[in-house]
């Protein structure tokens, strides 16, 4: 008898244990961009922040779930997304044909467009000029559809970079992104001009990527979207990242 | 006519309680449930107004909001284009401007995408060509403009949820009024429920009361008019059972204490009674010191009577003489057949004076009476009575000395009241066998 009240206390206690590890909320693997100001960014303090991160906190205080975010270059998003490795990417992606036959996608969160930004008289197209576009990107996906001569870079941070050296004579970026490299001190004196791009494989919708096994995530986090975006918290973050509405 | 008569057969029949009441509990909960669905369909109407406005009309009106912001900031940009202090900060709010009027958003509209295309020319022009006063005050139209339409912007987003809104509330009056109406049918049928429940139950149960609080005190029941429920009638059934079965033994229980203190013969009480309601009335005559008196009479010649009659005169004559009394005697006096042809009374509230002119009375009554007898012949009766005042001694006492005041009535000759001297001995007056009674003057002339 002492032997088996014992092994039940051990039981009890076991399972005391184990309760409060089960019954703490889930945690998901979140992919976000390391170097993609503003919306996605190490900060001075060394932690990750940006638009999509900020966005992705607040979609998983929504969801009750705790989140793990990890930083990588936009090229390996949409494979590992599509591998399962990381339940849903907080990465701003245009809704394309090829990306929506490997990930799920959540409801669109905001629409953007490309903006072309060059020295003067280098127009987008031109013969002989080398484009920088981040790989992964569908404006890398563009250039090189159109044939044009591409300078791959993994974050949209070394675009700066690209432009003073002169590796690059244009770079093509998303919107949100064309707004931090116009404020980017170093290229000032380069008298860049810009241009929107107004193509269809390059402006529209844009969405998170979701783990193509985990429909009810999508559907979670759309419902999230709707909540942050009903209860102010996204136009709140929008403010704090962008000097207009995105949406 | 048919139709009439099946409501007043229906009206007629008796039904069971527990069924017809579950009768009218099913056709309530029927009624209540459908009720319910009706209202049901409003309230559905109005989750699918809200649901709608919080899915569609509110991101809408959400989505003007920032249009009407993403307008606005591109007025803002605008000034800063005119006003920027440096050249980079001007080139950084004309990109923007860009950026603006070609923002998927904005192209969304065709008033902003129009009016954006119209700013983002202006402000290039004005950036690439110098800033005059022709232009600032040009700008200052496309501000206001702006301005404006903003405000327009903004005002559609409100009135997207105004829509929705009318419906719901004129859905939320629908439903009240419906529920006026459903309140108002349960309140007819709780009314008419508790209406039944009072005229086929709780009546019939207090017409069964008052019918058993009647037997009860041995009033006569009134007849029940016929109940509706078969249950009812079982019970009343019963109560009618349990009337007769009463009533028949009341009639018994009357008939037994009749011959129980009775004497069959003369119809007068018999000794025990006799001797019991005496008891009584001494008593109570000896508690309150109130005078009280006996008396004992005997019927003179009553064997010879038997013997030249037969008995069947003798039984005749004492029934006579039984009639004398009732007629005699006063209400509040008791006499008994004692045995044979002796008679006992007791007289309360009497002293020995008055008692001896009721016996006197009776002495009289008796010797003025002829009996007429079954063979045609009359009989001449008298009585001999004796007294005894009985205020102060027990009956046993007081019967003794009246009896043996009977007896010196019989020496001293008969048809006579013979009074008991107060304080007179039992042993001294005990009474002895009479012998060589003479017989009495018998009538035999034919009537």
């Amino acid at each position: 008898m002492p032997g088996i009240r014992s092994q039940a206390c051990l039981l009890l206690l076991a399972l005391g244990l184990s309760l409060p590890v089960g019954a703490s909320e889930r945690t998901l693997r979140v992919a976000v961009l390391s170097k993609s100001p503003p919306m996605s960014f190490v900060d001075a303090a060394g932690k990750l922040a940006g638009f999509n991160v900020r966005v992705a906190h607040a979609l998983c205080d929504v969801m009750s779930v705790r989140c793990e975010l990890t930083a990588m270059p936009l090229e390996r998003v949409v494979d590992a997304v599509a591998a399962g490795e990381f339940d849903f990417a907080a990465v701003s992606l245009l809704d394309t044909a090829e990306r929506r036959s490997r990930i799920l996608f959540s409801k669109p969160y905001y629409r953007s467009s490309s903006i072309w930004f060059a020295r003067p008289g280098v127009e987008p197209g031109a013969a002989g000029i080398r484009v920088a576009a981040v790989t992964g990107s569908a404006q890398s996906r563009y250039a090189r559809a159109h044939g044009w001569n591409i300078v791959n870079v993994p974050h949209h941070a070394e675009f700066p970079a690209l432009l003073t050296e002169r590796k690059a004579d244009a770079v093509l970026l998303p919107m949100a992104s064309a707004l931090t490299l116009r404020q980017e001190p170093s290229i000032q004196s380069l008298g860049l001009v810009t241009t929107v791009i107004q193509r269809p494989e390059l402006s529209g919708e844009v969405c998170f990527g979701i783990d193509p096994q985990n429909p009810e995530l999508r559907d979670q986090i759309n419902k999230a979207f709707d909540r942050i975006k009903r209860d102010g918290r996204f136009d709140r973050l929008n403010s704090e990242y962008l000097p207009f509405r995105l949406q | 006519m048919q139709r009439q008569s099946l409501i007043a057969r229906l009206s007629r029949r008796a039904w069971p309680a527990g069924k017809a009441f579950a009768l009218v509990g099913g056709a309530f909960g029927c009624t209540f449930l459908a009720l319910l669905f009706w209202l049901a369909v409003d309230q559905h109407l109005v989750l699918d107004g809200s649901q709608r406005l919080l899915d569609h009309a509110v991101p809408a009106t959400l989505e003007r909001f920032r249009l009407a912001r993403n307008v606005e900031q591109l007025r803002l940009e605008g000034e800063h284009v005119f006003s920027g202090r440096t050249p980079v900060a001007r080139q950084q709010a004309l990109f923007i401007v860009s950026l603006l009027a070609s923002h998927p958003a904005v192209l969304a509209d065709a008033r902003a995408a129009g009016l954006a295309g119209e700013v983002e020319r202006f402000l290039s022009r004005s950036m690439h060509e110098g800033m005059s006063e022709a232009r600032h005050a040009e700008w200052a139209m496309l501000a206001s403009r702006l301005t404006l339409l903003a405000d327009d912007v903004s005002s559609e987003g409100v009135n997207l949820a105004t829509a929705d809104l009318h419906r719901m509330s004129a859905t939320m009056l629908q439903s009240r009024s419906k529920l006026l109406l459903v309140l108002a049918l349960v309140a007819v049928f709780v009314g008419g429920f508790v209406f039944l429940i009072r005229r086929h139950l709780i009546q019939p149960l207090q017409a069964i009361d008052q019918a058993l609080s009647a037997l009860g005190s041995g009033q006569a029941v009134t007849p029940f008019a016929p109940a509706s429920m078969l249950e009812i009638r079982a019970v009343e059934r019963a109560i009618g059972q349990l009337r007769e079965v009463m009533q028949e033994n009341e009639t018994t229980r009357e008939q037994l204490e009749r011959l129980a203190t009775t004497d069959g013969l003369t119809g007068m009480f018999n000794r025990r009674h006799f001797l019991a309601v005496a008891e009584e009335e001494i008593k109570r005559a000896q508690r309150y010191s109130r005078p009280i008196c006996v008396g004992m009479a005997d019927l003179d010649f009553f064997k010879h009577i038997n013997d030249s009659h037969g008995h069947a005169s003798g039984d005749l004559v004492l029934q006579s003489v039984a009639e004398i009394f009732a007629r005699t005697l006063r209400h509040s006096d008791w006499g008994c057949r004692f045995g044979g042809e002796e008679f006992a009374f007791v007289f309360p509230e009497t002293g020995l004076r008055e008692a001896h002119r009721l016996a006197e009375r009776l002495r009289q009554s008796a010797a003025a009476s002829q009996i007429a007898l079954a063979d045609g012949s009359r009989v001449d009766i008298t009585l001999s009575l004796g007294l005894a005042d009985a205020s102060s001694c027990p009956l046993e006492i007081a019967l003794q000395r009246a009896d043996a005041a009977l007896y010196d009535a019989k020496q001293q000759g008969r048809n006579r009241v013979v009074t008991a001297p107060v304080g007179h001995a039992t042993g001294e007056t005990a009474r002895q066998p009479f012998n060589g009674d003479a017989p009495p003057s018998v009538d035999t002339a034919s009537t």
